[in-house]
């Protein structure tokens, strides 16, 4: 694990995310003890207060700090994105590997069903989850991972195809070793990490597709401090106060930003034969 | 007269993350008009870094500390990259390994020999299509016009190759490259390009480098022969001399270790009994679909012996089936037919049971891909001693294939082919199998490595009694060591007799054929 | 490419619509809506509603109702709107063509971009433009369609006042005031393809030109231009087309917000009303052209590669 953090610090991608992401987990965390003001505190005479040295990011409609609500609302969207991905990934990768596994009549079945819900793209399928589900991010998030079901199963499919055609795994099964060695000892170590290093550059998009949602209303609800809701906000005021959408919005961007980052660097770090 | 290639004391250097790797060292050598010089050296020696050098083209990391590289006079460190575009293809043509990979795939073959004319003998396309027609027939296409129009795909390797030598005569240049133009064919195809090849320097005269690690062959087909060890060419003689009379330790390694026929490495006989005997065997592959079922067959119809200790080596070109037997007697493939190992009688797979996996078992041609690159070496060695109830030790099993038992920390990439290839056979080893299956082990191992294994596998069966089921593609070779050969050709037997009977009158044509084509190294007539 | 493989092609493409059509007809039907209660309003009668659950069926068992919406399907009959009361085909279509229009705008501009861009970036690897490429590249694939969208308005509409913020006008009545409109939303939707692509054609492009026949090409004395555009950019473009295919998944995704954003009548903004408004009918519709609009991206990418691609034998 340390070994692998090293190599990460050594590819330029891996170190940029691995700063970027410090900065975002330090926001998560300490958020709510850091933010120079109460991110829920109306001030009247604060209304779309300009960016200074009081307001950093500037202040919205009602006088609120953009920048501390920012910091509170990195609490609520990286988890929500994490955990997302993570059940998406997890569902995906688990089809993927039985298809892979199965093969044959099974794994053609399997895959022409996932080539056909990839047909509706993954925005639209989340937005009919959420509206069936109810608004809220709980629902949200749900509906993230679904959308990302299909995909990540086609991915871990071919992978696991790969790995599965590979001498080590013939030698495996010449000498007689079960079926669950096979799968456990000889392709997972293999397979986990390119799934890894998509679940990372996912966690990106799953960020995105939150706001996205929030954004129309459906994600996070007022007067939560949600990133997309606050570029939703803002896009009323666009004109007195486009601090208000900037912030949010550069926000949005640099934490899928590092999670791409970090994908790339661990596809560098995770290659066995890399010797550096 | 100016010889038509001379380098002189050229020196390179490839600037990587780790320092200065040193590729060639003082290397110089001349080639004159009509001469064919071979290079000979294994992977790692510099011969190709010297390909590119000659053709300008290195990657960006070289560093030319220095020397000279003349064609006709003119030293091609120094032109322009104008003049260097006119030099190439009308001065110097090259013949790469591979013809697969050196033809763009979307173009047809005919606007790849053409473009060479126009460009350098300002034909308008029609011209060149003519003239290509033309060249096409003299490298003994049939129906060049018809090939005219076709993609590589549609063309099989030897045909390909031959365009690639039609594109490479074709401006009539003064020096070819040929960078071991006949590695990546079949053995029959391959000494067939070679017959070409010797037909048109006669013909034209060319000055001809002629790259290669196969220093039999090369001692054929060239008039001089230069050694390349690490960078630095250790020794240049006639080709006649080379096997003859080798001066430099090196050369005598290499000439020590080139499988020669004529050179028994077995001596003993094998028992009467047998080991596993297989009836009737033969594989489809096949790929079910959601809509219908698609079939190929890899083999069918195969029934051989294996009698205790004995070798017995199975040979056949690409596609002929080896492989797909061995797939077929280790399980990996579902097959027909039925095995019979000990007076049991296996029709599946599935009835293979711990005895037989641990009894019979393979090595697979490609070290990178048979070893786990995630697990240590004495992970993967560990394994099989615990599932067959072994007594060895991991260090023990890295001992007898000559490797330091510190080698079980390493994972894989952290050792040469040479060295993976030796663990994959300890970890055959580890079941003290009774038949152990090699395809083609030493394929992708240089010459000196491949000695080394093969001497390591004779000691292995002295010790265990294991017989071998050998597959490859290199006659002389397995006639060293098999002491029966099966010869295979479209997933089909056609041929099993003991290697003695090789030379005698009862052998199949093919089997005639493919001994023809894999001839003995010259000058050494004299000595057997 | 052979009938047969055709054949099989287009047998998929029907299982995919399949699948599609069941898939929304349950989601629609889960969701949280009384038809009859949207048809007649919150006051009517218990009597009257039963009356039009009667009519449209709404009692039948759920395979009934959905072989009943997939019979109609078939002859092309996408039902009514609740909302509006006009068939729902004509309206999805109409809407479709504006969407394509859009869709067709953002695939020709990544061309043009994305395309000179990564060849470049790979030709000069480490070079400013390599770096350039990879600065647009991850900042396309790390900005929502939202996000760019408003930045953009900021920028573009209300700073410079170059372009207008908002609204649809079509082609046919005012051409230039059309694209003027179109260029804001073009750029949103265009930026996460260019990221994709852009980046796809410089991996391809540093292999193509690491090939062994490129290599050969060199070595015929060919000029450079003859090299990259005859030997290479084919060779480097062909794995780029089933990409792009792909990403007309995204594509639509990004249409819907950017459609939603810039107020243009197109199918996703009509998607997103016919959901806020529970009109089932229409998501039907929506959502099943949408899929069918990707599979048939993917279907004509297939067999632009089978034409363009020699090698590969369909049977």
């Amino acid at each position: 694990m340390i070994e692998l953090f090293r190599r990460l610090l050594r590819t330029r991608q891996g170190a940029i995310a691995i700063i970027l992401l410090l900065v975002i987990v330090i926001a998560c965390v300490a958020g709510p003890f850091v933010a120079p003001h109460d991110p829920d505190a109306i001030s009247f005479l604060g209304r779309f207060h300009p960016p200074d040295a009081q307001y950093w990011l500037g202040a919205d409609e009602l006088g609120r700090d953009v920048f501390s609500r920012l910091l509170i609302g990195a609490g609520r969207t990286v988890p929500i994105a994490l955990m997302a991905t993570l059940l998406g990934t997890l569902s995906g990768a688990v089809i993927g590997t039985l298809s892979a596994y199965l093969g044959g009549r099974w794994d053609e079945a399997i895959m022409r069903t996932i080539d056909a819900v990839m047909a509706i793209p993954g925005l639209l399928l989340a937005l009919l989850i959420v509206n069936t589900l109810g608004k809220g991010e709980f629902n949200a998030m749900m509906a993230i991972a679904v959308a990302f079901v299909p995909g990540m199963a086609r991915i871990t499919r071919s992978v696991a195809l790969v790995a599965r055609r590979q001498d080590y795994v013939g030698a495996a099964i010449a000498r007689g070793e079960s079926s669950a060695w096979i799968v456990l000892r000889e392709m997972l170590p293999n397979v986990a990490a390119p799934v890894v290093i998509e679940t990372t550059i996912r966690v990106a998009f799953a960020v995105m597709l939150f706001a996205t949602l929030s954004f129309l209303g459906l994600g996070a609800q007022p007067p939560a401090s949600d990133w997309g809701l606050m570029v939703a906000d803002g896009r009323r005021y666009l004109h007195q106060a486009p601090w208000m959408i900037i912030g949010a919005g550069v926000a949005i961007a640099l934490t899928a930003i590092s999670f791409n980052l970090l994908g790339d660097g661990l596809r560098d770090a995770l290659n066995p034969r890399d010797e550096r | 007269m100016t010889p038509v290639l001379q380098v002189d004391g050229y020196t390179l250097d490839y600037a990587t993350r780790a320092g200065a790797v040193h590729v060639l060292d003082d290397v110089s050598l001349a080639i004159a008009k009509g001469e064919v010089l071979g290079l000979v050296g294994e992977s790692g020696s510099g011969k190709t870094s010297l390909a590119w050098a000659i053709t300008r083209a290195l990657p960006g990391n070289a560093h030319e500390a220095q020397g000279t590289i003349c064609l006709s006079g003119e030293d091609l460190r120094g032109v322009s990259t104008t003049r260097l575009a006119a030099i190439r293809g009308r001065h110097i043509g090259m013949v790469f390994q591979d013809p697969s990979t050196s033809l763009n795939p979307t173009l047809t073959l005919g606007r790849q020999v053409g473009e060479v004319l126009q460009r350098h003998r300002g034909l308008t396309r029609a011209q060149a299509e003519q003239e290509t027609i033309a060249l096409l027939r003299h490298v003994e296409l049939r129906d060049p016009e018809a090939l005219l129009h076709r993609y590589p795909h549609e063309a099989s390797g030897g045909e390909k190759q031959r365009v690639v030598i039609a594109t490479a005569f074709a401006c009539r240049p003064e020096l070819i490259i040929f960078d071991e133009p006949t590695t990546a064919l079949d053995v029959i195809t391959g000494a067939r390009i070679l017959d070409l090849f010797q037909r048109l320097r006669a013909e034209t005269h060319v000055a001809a480098l002629y790259i290669s690690h196969d220093l039999a062959l090369v001692s054929r087909v060239a008039d001089r022969v230069a050694v390349l060890e690490r960078g630095r060419i250790v020794e240049e003689a006639r080709a006649t001399d080379v096997f003859r009379a080798p001066t430099h330790p090196y050369t005598r390694r290499l000439v020590q270790a080139v499988p020669r026929p004529d050179r028994r490495l077995v001596f003993d006989t094998p028992q009467e009994t047998t080991v596993l005997s297989g009836r009737g065997l033969g594989v489809r592959y096949g790929r079910a679909r959601l809509f219908g079922r698609t079939h190929v067959t890899g083999a069918s119809g195969i029934s051989l012996d294996v009698r205790a200790g004995e070798i017995l080596g199975v040979v056949g070109e690409s596609g002929s089936g080896k492989s797909t037997l061995a797939r077929a007697l280790t399980g990996l493939a579902p097959f027909q037919g039925e095995i019979t190992f000990r007076g049991r009688t296996i029709a599946a797979p599935r009835a293979m049971d711990r005895a037989y996996r641990g009894a019979v078992q393979i090595v697979f041609q490609h070290p990178d891909s048979s070893l786990n690159p995630r697990h240590r070496i004495g992970e993967t060695l560990s394994r099989p001693l615990r599932l067959f109830g072994a007594q060895d030790k991991v260090a023990d099993l890295l001992e007898q294939v000559r490797l330091p038992a510190s080698y079980a920390d390493r994972y894989p990439h952290q050792l040469s082919g040479g060295e993976k290839q030796r663990v994959a056979i300890a970890r055959a080893f580890a079941a003290r199998p009774a038949l152990v299956i090699c395809d083609e082990i030493t394929a992708a191992l240089d010459v000196s490595v491949q000695a080394a294994v093969i001497e390591l596998l004779l000691t292995l069966r002295q010790l265990h009694g294991t017989a071998y089921l050998f597959i490859t593609h290199d006659i002389n070779l397995v006639r060293q060591i098999a002491h029966r050969l099966a010869v295979m050709r479209h997933g089909a037997l056609v041929d099993l007799l003991p290697i003695e009977a090789l030379s005698g009158p009862d052998t199949h044509p093919y089997t005639r054929a493919l001994l023809a084509a894999s001839p003995t190294p010259v000058g050494l007539e004299g000595i057997t | 490419m052979s009938p047969i493989w055709l054949g099989r092609r287009l047998l998929l493409v029907g299982y995919t619509l399949l699948v599609v059509s069941l898939i929304v007809f349950a989601i629609t039907q889960a969701l949280p809506a009384d038809a009859a209660v949207m048809l007649l309003g919150e006051n009517a009668t218990p009597a009257a509603l039963a009356a039009v659950r009667l009519r449209l069926g709404l009692n039948d068992p759920m395979w009934l109702q959905y072989w009943r919406w997939l019979f109609a399907l078939l002859h092309l009959d996408f039902g009514t709107s609740m909302r509006t009361g006009l068939p729902v085909g004509s309206m999805m279509f109409v809407a479709l063509s504006r969407s394509l229009l859009l869709a067709g705008c953002a695939i020709l501009m990544m061309l043009v971009i994305a395309v000179p861009l990564g060849t470049l970036a790979a030709l000069r690897r480490g070079g400013v433009i390599d770096l350039l490429a990879g600065l647009v590249s991850y900042l396309g694939v790390s900005l929502p369609e939202f996000v760019t969208a408003t930045m953009l308005l900021i920028a573009f509409a209300d700073r410079l006042q170059w372009l207008p913020a908002t609204g649809y006008v079509p082609l046919t009545q005012d051409f230039l005031d059309g694209l003027r409109h179109l260029v804001l939303p073009t750029l949103t939707v265009a930026l996460i393809l260019i990221a994709h692509v852009s980046r796809m054609v410089r991996s391809e492009m540093v292999d193509v030109l690491h090939s062994d026949y490129i290599r050969a090409a060199r070595l015929k004395g060919l000029h450079a231009g003859t090299i990259l555009f005859r030997h290479a950019l084919r060779n480097a473009l062909l794995p780029v087309i089933t990409v792009v295919a792909l990403d007309v998944g995204y594509l639509l995704g990004g249409i819907i917000i950017v459609e939603e954003i810039f107020a243009i009548p197109g199918i996703g903004r009509e998607l997103i009303i016919a959901i806020e408004t529970r009109d089932l009918p229409a998501i039907q519709a929506g959502a099943l052209i949408m899929a069918a609009t990707y599979a048939t991206a993917n279907l004509l990418a297939d067999i632009a590669y089978a034409v363009l691609d020699k090698r590969i034998r369909y049977d």
